[in-house]
């Protein structure tokens, strides 16, 4: 005897029942549909937000602080923060010979030397600053000064010549002191044999890093003619190692430490402070994402209560009409899901549209900040991130967190029994 | 009882000014002690900073408190001068080879790196003149009886409003002195190693100085081949001496 057969909706048409019901109340999904995108819009760009922000701290710490790899003494690191001379990497060693080893270190694009120092100017105006000794001409080859435009930085005059008793100083400087090129720059500073030195270099350039510490406080000079004037024999302070690949520098800070022996501190860019505290913190960032969109999923919680509340009879009837209790569920959780997919697919859109703006035209933080942020290793603007992984996962981010949250109230519907359900 | 208490308070009124007349006159035995009408000598700066230590070697002369000069003689600041002038502080570097004068905020930075600033350097007048002093005491100093004298400077603009000086009871040389901010911190302190007999006077030839705001920091002077109140010419204070 044949046992007659019920056919059953597949999972197509119980979508296709969800997706209609969603529109039976416009209004009612329409805000839950803004709430979703509201919450993936702000995730995606407060995302883009934050890796342009950690992009450009990694950058600047890259550029003007560690390279890829940076080796300095213990000694030096110890007191870091007084910017010591008496302490020259590999004993004294001249640079020009152990540049050469360095350099053929495997893995190694460039290897400089540099020297900070503090100096006291003799205007009372702008007391202190920072004397930055650099090989101008190879630093230039690596580094892009100006994070903003690309460029070198300059915006008036040149650059200093090896070995000259000239410099190059900030437009942040420049201003506070009143100084424009062609100025002397007088100043003192103490040796690594612990002597005043005094010093009046020309100023013969301006420059424009649109990073506030250096803008406002460094002066950039010749690296042999600082050394001669520290008395460093042509020794260096540090070196900056920039690597073929910088996501692999273990090869190259193994190689640099062998090389210097002992008493030095090899430390690649991601061991940096602000570099490893951001990274860090990144999960806290998640954490925050998470909650917005917990909140924001509530609407659409509410919703599927409301809806479920207001089947109930409904509900009643499709039991009667022989679907499961799972297919039941599956109907509101899929409506559900439609409003969070389509919430977050306008979220994303209206994100990656917003991020793709914020990464051609940076965000000056000078407006916000007022030029404060000088303690922070950050140029003064920044470049939201736009890429597809961010926009991909904000969107998956955004349907996972809402799926989850009202998988709980569909089941609700399981729960209802369909002959009490057509008595109400 | 009365008249016991009204004995000791007339006493003690009249202690006072007998107190602050001693103050005045072991300051102005100080004063004489250290001055001169001119001096010439040769003199060594041992200078020790977190476990480094640096020597410095300097020949020097001064006339009166006004004019003096430094020319140091050791490598690394061979050919660095000073001169004191006209109470201003110039100085002629090598590195530079022109004079610069050092003024405003610079006069408070360490000199050659060691424990005394610029301005500790340029006082041109005498101890009684800056401060009123009060005389604390007497306590003991490394076995010798000394007298604690406090002074609080008569004008705001002094650059230690207070020191404390411990002088010796019967040489009326300065053993030891602190100097103190205005915020009652306390700055530096001096400690004298040895004074010699010269011309009738202690003069401290040898002593030590600690800027207590530069941690592990010690500066020795020393001075050898001192000659007090010898004549000496203007060229020796001259503009033009400090640009050869």
């Amino acid at each position: 005897m044949d046992r007659p057969t019920i056919r059953r909706g597949g999972f197509g048409a119980l979508l296709s029942i969800a997706y209609r019901n969603i529109w039976r109340n416009g209004r009612r999904t329409g805000f839950c549909v803004a709430a979703v995108a509201i919450a993936v819009f702000f995730n995606i760009f407060m995302q883009a937000w934050i890796e342009g922000m950690i992009g450009g701290i990694e950058e600047v710490v890259r550029t003007y602080d560690m390279g890829h790899v940076n080796a300095v003494t213990e000694a030096f690191d110890a007191e870091r923060e007084y910017l010591p001379v008496q302490f020259p990497l590999a004993g004294g060693r001249d640079w020009a010979s152990l540049a050469a080893e360095v350099r053929a270190l495997p893995g190694v694009r460039a290897a400089l030397p540099r020297i900070s120092a503090w100096a006291t100017l003799f205007d009372s105006s702008v007391k202190h600053a920072m004397l930055w000794g650099i090989d101008l001409e190879a630093e230039r080859k690596v580094n892009l000064f100006n994070l903003t435009r690309r460029d070198d930085g300059l915006v008036e005059g040149r650059w200093p010549r090896a070995g000259t008793n000239e410099c190059a100083i900030g437009t942040a400087l420049s201003l506070k002191g009143g100084y424009a090129a062609g100025d002397k720059l007088p100043l003192k500073t103490v040796s690594a044999q612990f002597s005043d030195k005094y010093w009046n270099p020309t100023i013969v350039g301006i420059f424009d890093f649109d990073y506030r510490r250096f803008d406002e406080g460094a002066v950039i000079v010749p690296f042999d003619r600082l050394g001669r004037l520290l008395a460093l024999d042509g020794a260096t302070q540090s070196v900056v190692m920039y690597a073929e690949d910088p996501a692999r520098v273990d090869g190259i800070k193994e190689g640099l430490s062998g090389l210097l022996g002992a008493g030095h501190v090899v430390r690649g860019w991601q061991e940096n402070y602000w570099v490893s505290m951001l990274r860090k913190s990144t999960f806290l960032y998640l954490v925050v994402f998470g909650v917005f969109q917990v909140v924001a999923s509530f609407l659409i919680i509410n919703t599927i209560l409301m809806v479920i509340h207001e089947r109930i009879k409904e509900i009643g009837m499709m039991g009667a009409l022989g679907m499961t209790r799972a297919e039941i569920v599956l109907v509101f959780f899929l409506e559900a899901i439609s409003l969070s997919v389509l919430g977050a697919a306008i979220g994303c859109a209206v994100g990656a549209a917003a991020t793709f703006v914020g990464s051609l035209f940076p965000v000056d933080l000078e407006l916000f900040s007022g030029g404060g942020m000088k303690d922070l290793p950050m140029s003064g603007t920044i470049f939201v991130k736009f890429t597809p992984g961010i926009i991909a996962g904000g969107f998956a981010f955004g349907v996972a967190v809402s799926a989850a949250c009202t998988l709980v109230p569909s089941l609700k519907s399981a729960f209802i029994r369909p002959v009490e359900a057509l008595r109400r | 009882m009365k008249r016991t208490i009204a004995a000791c308070a007339l006493a003690a009124l009249l202690a006072i000014p007998a107190l602050a007349q001693d103050a005045a006159a072991i300051l102005a035995h100080v004063d004489s002690n250290e001055g001169y009408s001119s001096i010439s000598y040769k003199g060594t700066m041992t200078i020790e900073y977190r476990g480094k230590r640096f020597v410095k070697t300097f020949e020097s002369v001064a006339r009166g408190r006004n004019e003096s000069w430094v020319e140091f003689t050791n490598p690394e600041d061979r050919g660095t001068r000073y001169l004191k002038r006209d109470g201003r502080l110039y100085v002629w570097s090598p590195d530079t080879e022109e004079v610069m004068l050092i003024s405003g905020h610079l006069l408070k930075e360490s000199m050659m790196g060691s424990d005394l600033s610029y301005e500790d350097t340029i006082d041109s007048e005498t101890l009684s003149a800056r401060y009123v002093p009060a005389l604390k005491g007497t306590e003991d100093v490394d076995g010798r009886k000394a007298y604690v004298l406090e002074l609080i400077a008569r004008k705001k603009t002094e650059s230690y409003p207070k020191q404390v000086l411990w002088v010796d009871a019967e040489t009326l040389s300065v053993l030891r002195f602190e100097l103190y901010a205005l915020s009652g911190a306390r700055l530096k302190d001096y400690r004298l190693v040895r004074s010699e007999l010269i011309g009738g006077r202690f003069f401290p030839v040898e002593f030590e100085m600690r800027d207590l705001l530069r941690k592990g920091s010690r500066t020795v002077f020393a001075m050898r081949e001192v000659q007090l109140d010898v004549p000496l010419p203007d060229s020796a204070f001259s503009m033009r001496r400090l640009e050869q």
